[in-house]
Parts: structure tokens; C-alpha cells; sequence
């Protein structure tokens, strides 16, 4: 096998990926760039007339855009431990995924702690978080670890990046001049030699387990902040394993609806297989189980010592939140089991479905922990006004929050027209495996 | 037509009675279901003026615990029949009235002041009175140094119309000191002789400045009421018991466990970062050579 005239196939193969834009995937954009403008107005709106118009106040002080803050930070930590992990298992099907759950680990550690940012009614304060930092303070911890993590994935998706750059630099002498520059400028020099293969090797596979430690450690953390308070339905200890769990479960969840789509819209059928979902679903089944047990067990634990602002909670939970709580710990956890449960009822469409719920759900599960907790008090609310009793999210936070769900598209999209989205140098990988094994069987 | 209007305005007025005050119906307001209760007591203070204070209070005769004030009632305050003055009663249906030092009382052979306090009626309620019989007593206070040994010593007498003194026997004297919310007693002793010696605690805080106020009361008693005196001491010795506590989760700076650990995760992250940082310029140092090489090679070709 000639390995140049097989990366020029493969870089054949997959420039219409990068190169082609059809109409569909133009009016994707624009509407995704619009849903942007409109988030960006909001944000205008909220920068120079303050919180007020946030459905935020003195005792939610915590809205939508903590859960989303959640829901991105847990989806990128998990992103993190699977792409880490999946670089750990030598199969040939891992390659249609990794690159997939490489680009979600990064944009959703992006996008989510801008949402932290919206929470500050005072950014100018934001400064201070750094000058003044208070090492007791696990806000202080998930900044450090965020940080950290966000430059670790950076550098790790670079690196698993490298080799495809220098595969696209030898062989694209047709593409526009910036983007064999930017090629070239990002292959390093990148000549796949064996000794250049074995030193990035070397150094992918240390920093992949470093992301897993570093995801696990970071995930902790982000539990931390809430169940190191005394709040009644934060001070719990099984919250670090618990929003691991619930992290792998979207992390899991995501990757499925990702798949999905870009198998229909890029007929990457050949690549992204039955058995990818399959494998997907199987653990999705596992995660949710797991899943289904800490929710149990953090409910009933609450509801059995019946201690009374856990109690208030609860009621909370079962009278103002009633179908938000049956959605997200029921209908969540039960209808992904029952699918993916029967060998029947597993193909592409139900395993993306039961993938769909499973999010919506965990979406209202972050709401269900953040919220409720902060409407019921240890000290009494003493502004009777509905909205400090009660909150409710205002279009400011629903703009900016559909905002950020349309930049992780619209920056998806962006990054798989940089470089194709089933890694060429895992192939490459895979087939030189292959070639080696069967000589040395001869 | 005149009943359709009156039904009307009732109507109305109990919706109106109802949305303002939900406890309006459970409140029987009139005062035929109560007893009145006027209580007088005396109080004798630090600058031996007489404070009269009146009670009064209904009590429902059904629900004993139902106690209601009676607000802004006249009591007049008498010594035997000469009128000493008159107070209204507040919101808690309490009237106070304080006579100064060096009244001349009218007294009875045995020397007790007949004090009373009258309420003359109104519309709605009888006319209240009630009386005390008190002997005037001297309660004399002071606080010295003995040998080094703080010493409160209390002195209790009465004058006759002569002036002449005689101690205090058999009544309990209780010595306190003043806190935030209320007194607290130090001691309780049955005074003879008309003389007690205390001698004052060395562990008592006081004030910032180690004030303590101490006073020397008698309570209720039935010759004299309520008797009073107090003053002002440096006697408090101040412990500063607030610890600076460092390296503690309430503290500036943080235990030191945790910097030790962060810093190990920290060191041990960037570490492994900058190990990739050089690796990568390896790969590009190689990269950069293999070019070179390549450039040479077409050259000679």
C-alpha cells in the first residue's frame, strides 16, 4: 500500500466536506447566525439596563444561564473523558467518533462558562475573581479548573488535529491560498516520519489520560460549588459521582444526536454505522440506569430523613414543578431504558430519540437543582413580590441561551469545514496496522 | 327601600371587614365578656424617685388566656386623698408615673405610705381602683476596693418621721449586674442587721472598657415593693477571647493542605503541558530539517 497516494485518496474523498457548501447548510448558517444577532442583542439590552431584565433576583440569584452553564460544562468534562478514554481502545470504529466528541469537548468548554459570565451582574467586578482569589472558595476551584482544563483540551484536540493538517497541507494544491497557509502553519511540519509518529503518539496519549484526570477532578468541582453549600438539595455527598454520571449520560446523549445528523446530512453512512449506534446505545442504557439510581437515591435519601427545608423542597418539587420533575427523573431515565433495553427497539432513529429525551430531561434535571433550592430558603423571603418568590426566565435569557446553543452549531459546522470530521490519519492509522499485522503473519 | 340600603351597607362593610382583617370575627370586643384587672405596683429607682405603675388589663371571663389592654385610660394616682398626678394607659394598657425624690408622704402610725391608683370610669367600663401599702426604704450601695478585694457593700434602713434610722432585717437582697437583655444575679442573701458584704467575682467581662454595672435590688416585697440602686464600676476584667485563627477555612489565608495539593495539581498539569509544548516544537524542529533536506536533494537533482 502506498501511503501518499492513499492520504491524496482520503483527502480526495473528503473534500467536498470542507469545500462545498450547499444551500441547505447556507440557510442553516444564516439562521444560526441570526439566532446569534438576536442573543447578541439581548446581551446589549442586559449589559446596559443590568439584571433587571433577567428573570434573576436576591434569591434566585442563579437562572437558566447556571443551568446552561452546567449543562455545557458537564457535556465538554465528558466530551473529555470519552475522546480520552477512546484513545485508550485500539478499534477501528472509535475513529468515526473521536473527532466528534474531540470538537464538543472544546466548544461546549467555551461556550459554557460564558454563560457564568452573563450570571455577574457586575463584570467589571470580574477582575477581582483573579486579583483576590480565596483558595477556600470552590468558585475559586472551577475557575482554576476550568481554565485549566479548557488550554488541556485546546492543546489535545491540536494534537489529535496535526497529523490531518499535514495530510491536507501535501494535498491541496487546488484549495484557496489561506487555506493551504493555514494548513501548513498548522501541520508544524508534520511529515508523518516514525519518529515524528512516535513522539506525537507519546504525547497524545499522556495528555489523554491527563484530560480524564482532568475531567474527573474538574466535574467534582463544579458538584462542589453547590454541595459544599448547606442549601437543602445541594449539601449532598454523592454530587461529585452523581454529575459525572449525569455529565457521561449527555456527553453519551450528545454524541448520539451528533452522529445522527451528520450521517444524514453529510452521507457519511459508510463511516458512521449501525454498530457506532449501537455501541452508543448500549452505554446510554448503562449511563441511565446509573443514572436512574443516584436521582433515586438522592430523592428518596431527602424524602425518607424528612428534614423540614428538605421537605419544603420536596414539596416544591411535586407541586410547582410537578411535570418538570416527572420529565426529567421519569420520563428521562424510563423511556431511554425501556428503548434501548429491547434488541427490537434499538435502531438509528429510536436509539437518537431516546438520546433526544435523555437531554431534555438532564436539561431539566440541572434546572430542578438549581432553581427550586434557591426559591426555598433558609431565611424567609422578604420581598413578597412574585418574581422574588418565583422565578421565571425573561427572552433576554432564552435569547441568549438559544444564542449559545446556535454558536456550538454554527462553530461545529465551521470547524468540520477546517478539517474533515472522520479523522484521515486515524484511517491512515488503522490501515497501516492492518498492513503490518499481515506481514507479520507471513 | 331604607332596609334594602342599610342591607347594603352591611353587606359591604363585612366584605370590606373581611378582606382587611380576617381576625375581626374571632375578636369579641365587647367588654361585658371581660373582667378588668387593675393592677399598682411600686418601683423605687437608683435616684430615689418613685415610679407608680398601673395594669390594666380585661381578662375574658370565658378564655382565661384572652387578655386585652384597656388603652388610653385616665388613672389618677393618690396618697391617701391627696392627688399626686395622672397618667393615660398605653397600648400594653400600662400607666407610669414617677413621684420625685423627697415627696413628703402621708403615713400611717406604722409608717407605711397608703399609695392608690384610681380609674373613674368611662362609657363602656366601671371604675377600677386598686391600693398599696409600702414602707419607704433606704437602700444604700457602694462598691469599694477592701485590701484588693472588690466588695459591694449594701446598707438598708427606713426613717422614721424623725429622721432617725432602722435597720433592715430578714428581707432578701439580691445583687446582679446589668447585661444586654436582662440581669444577672450574682447573688441572694437574707439581710440582717441592716448590712450585707459581697465580695465581687474577679471573671466578669463588663464592657469594652470593663465597666460593669452593679445593682442591689429588693422584688416584690410586700413592705417596701420594688427597690432599686445601682452604679457604674471599672470592674470587668476583659479576655480577648477571639483567637486570630490562621490558615483556617475561615481565615485569610487557607489551610495549607489545600495549597500544597493545588499546587501539586497545578505543577503537575503544567508540567505536562509545557512536556507537549516542547515535544510539538520537536516535531517541528524535525519537520523544518526534513524540508532542508528535501530542499538540498532537489538542488543537487
Amino acid at each position: 500500500m502506498n501511503l501518499e497516494n492513499r492520504k491524496r485518496e482520503l483527502a480526495i474523498e473528503f473534500s467536498p466536506l470542507l469545500e462545498k457548501t450547499t444551500t441547505v447548510s447556507k440557510i442553516w448558517i444564516a439562521t444560526l447566525v441570526l439566532i446569534i444577532l438576536v442573543g447578541l442583542y439581548a446581551f446589549i439590552v442586559q449589559f446596559t439596563q443590568g439584571q433587571i431584565v433577567t428573570g434573576m433576583r436576591d434569591n434566585a440569584v442563579w437562572g437558566i444561564y447556571t443551568v446552561n452553564f452546567i449543562f455545557f460544562v458537564c457535556l465538554s468534562y465528558s466530551g473529555a473523558f470519552i475522546s480520552g478514554i477512546l484513545h485508550f481502545i485500539h478499534t477501528p470504529w472509535k475513529n468515526s467518533v473521536s473527532r466528534m466528541v474531540e470538537i464538543i469537548t472544546v466548544l461546549s468548554l467555551i461556550i459554557g462558562p460564558i454563560y457564568i459570565i452573563l450570571c455577574m451582574a457586575r463584570l467589571d467586578r470580574l477582575l477581582y475573581l483573579f486579583m483576590y482569589p480565596r483558595i477556600q472558595s470552590p468558585i475559586t476551584w472551577d475557575i482554576i479548573a476550568v481554565m485549566t482544563d479548557l488550554i488541556g483540551c485546546f492543546i489535545y484536540l491540536f494534537l489529535t488535529f496535526i497529523p490531518d493538517f499535514a495530510i491536507l497541507r501535501d494535498n491541496s494544491e487546488n484549495a484557496p491560498k489561506w487555506r493551504q497557509k493555514m494548513y501548513k502553519y498548522f501541520a508544524i511540519g508534520y511529515q508523518d516520519t516514525p519518529k515524528q509518529r512516535i513522539k506525537l503518539h507519546k504525547i497524545t496519549r499522556t495528555m489523554s489520560a491527563m484530560i480524564i484526570a482532568m475531567a474527573i477532578i474538574a466535574y467534582s468541582v463544579l458538584a462542589w460549588v453547590f454541595s459544599l453549600t448547606l442549601q437543602p438539595g445541594w449539601d449532598s455527598s454523592i454530587f461529585g459521582p452523581y454529575f459525572i454520571v449525569a455529565g457521561l449520560y449527555t456527553g453519551i446523549a450528545v454524541i448520539i444526536i451528533v452522529m445522527y445528523l451528520i450521517r444524514k446530512y453529510y452521507h457519511l453512512e459508510s463511516y458512521i454505522r449501525k454498530v457506532h449506534f449501537s455501541g452508543a446505545g448500549i452505554i446510554l442504557l448503562v449511563l441511565s440506569l446509573l443514572y436512574g439510581y443516584f436521582t433515586f437515591s438522592e430523592y428518596f435519601t431527602r424524602w425518607f430523613s424528612h428534614k423540614l427545608y428538605d421537605t419544603n423542597l420536596l414539596n416544591t418539587l411535586f407541586t410547582r414543578y410537578f411535570w418538570m420533575f416527572v420529565f426529567a427523573n421519569y420520563i428521562g431515565v424510563l423511556v431511554p431504558i425501556v428503548i434501548l433495553f429491547f434488541n427490537k427497539l434499538r435502531n438509528i432513529k429510536s436509539i437518537t430519540f431516546a438520546a433526544v429525551i435523555a437531554i431534555v430531561g438532564l436539561w431539566f434535571n440541572r434546572y430542578l437543582i438549581v432553581i427550586p433550592t434557591l426559591e426555598t430558603p433558609y431565611i424567609p423571603i422578604q420581598d413578597t413580590r412574585e418574581e422574588f418568590i418565583h422565578y421565571t426566565a425573561t427572552w433576554v435569557e432564552w435569547s441568549l441561551s438559544l444564542a449559545g446553543v446556535a454558536a456550538f452549531i454554527l462553530f461545529f459546522i465551521l470547524l468540520m469545514k477546517l478539517v474533515p470530521i472522520i479523522p484521515m490519519s486515524g484511517i491512515i492509522d488503522h490501515e497501516r496496522g492492518q498492513a503490518k499485522r499481515k506481514k507479520s503473519i507471513k | 327601600m331604607k332596609s334594602i340600603k342599610y342591607k347594603y351597607i352591611l353587606i359591604t362593610s363585612l366584605i370590606i371587614a373581611f378582606f382587611f382583617n380576617f381576625n375581626g370575627f374571632s375578636q369579641e370586643l365587647d367588654a361585658s365578656n371581660y373582667k378588668m384587672r387593675l393592677s399598682l405596683s411600686t418601683f423605687k429607682q437608683n435616684d430615689n424617685s418613685r415610679m407608680l405603675e398601673v395594669s390594666f388589663i380585661g381578662q375574658n371571663k370565658e378564655d382565661r388566656k384572652d387578655k386585652l389592654p384597656v388603652f388610653d385610660a385616665e388613672i389618677k394616682f393618690y396618697n391617701e386623698d391627696n392627688l399626686l398626678g395622672t397618667a393615660k394607659t398605653s397600648k400594653e394598657g400600662i400607666a407610669q408615673f414617677t413621684i420625685p425624690e423627697g415627696q413628703n408622704y402621708i403615713t400611717d402610725e406604722d409608717g407605711f405610705i397608703n399609695l392608690i391608683a384610681k380609674f373613674e370610669g368611662s362609657d363602656g367600663l366601671d371604675e377600677e381602683d386598686d391600693d398599696i401599702q409600702i414602707k419607704d426604704l433606704f437602700l444604700e450601695l457602694n462598691l469599694k476596693e477592701i485590701d484588693s478585694v472588690k466588695t459591694v457593700l449594701v446598707r438598708a434602713f427606713t426613717k422614721d418621721s424623725t429622721g432617725v434610722e432602722t435597720p433592715l432585717e430578714g428581707v432578701n437582697v439580691i445583687i446582679s449586674i446589668g447585661g444586654m437583655l436582662s440581669k444577672m444575679k450574682l447573688e441572694e442573701v437574707i439581710i440582717e442587721d441592716g448590712e450585707f458584704e459581697y465580695v465581687f467575682p474577679t471573671d466578669l467581662p463588663g464592657d469594652v472598657n470593663g465597666e460593669i454595672i452593679v445593682y442591689s435590688t429588693i422584688q416584690d416585697n410586700d413592705d417596701f415593693g420594688n427597690v432599686v440602686k445601682n452604679e457604674s464600676v471599672n470592674w470587668g476584667v476583659f479576655k480577648n477571647n477571639n483567637l486570630i485563627e490562621h490558615n483556617q477555612l475561615w481565615s485569610e489565608a487557607g489551610p495549607l493542605w489545600m495549597y500544597i495539593v493545588l499546587t501539586i495539581l497545578l505543577l503537575g498539569v503544567w508540567a505536562n503541558y509545557l512536556y507537549t509544548v516542547i515535544y510539538l516544537f520537536k516535531i517541528k524542529k524535525e519537520g523544518k530539517e526534513i524540508d532542508r533536506e528535501q530542499v538540498e536533494l532537489n538542488t543537487e537533482l
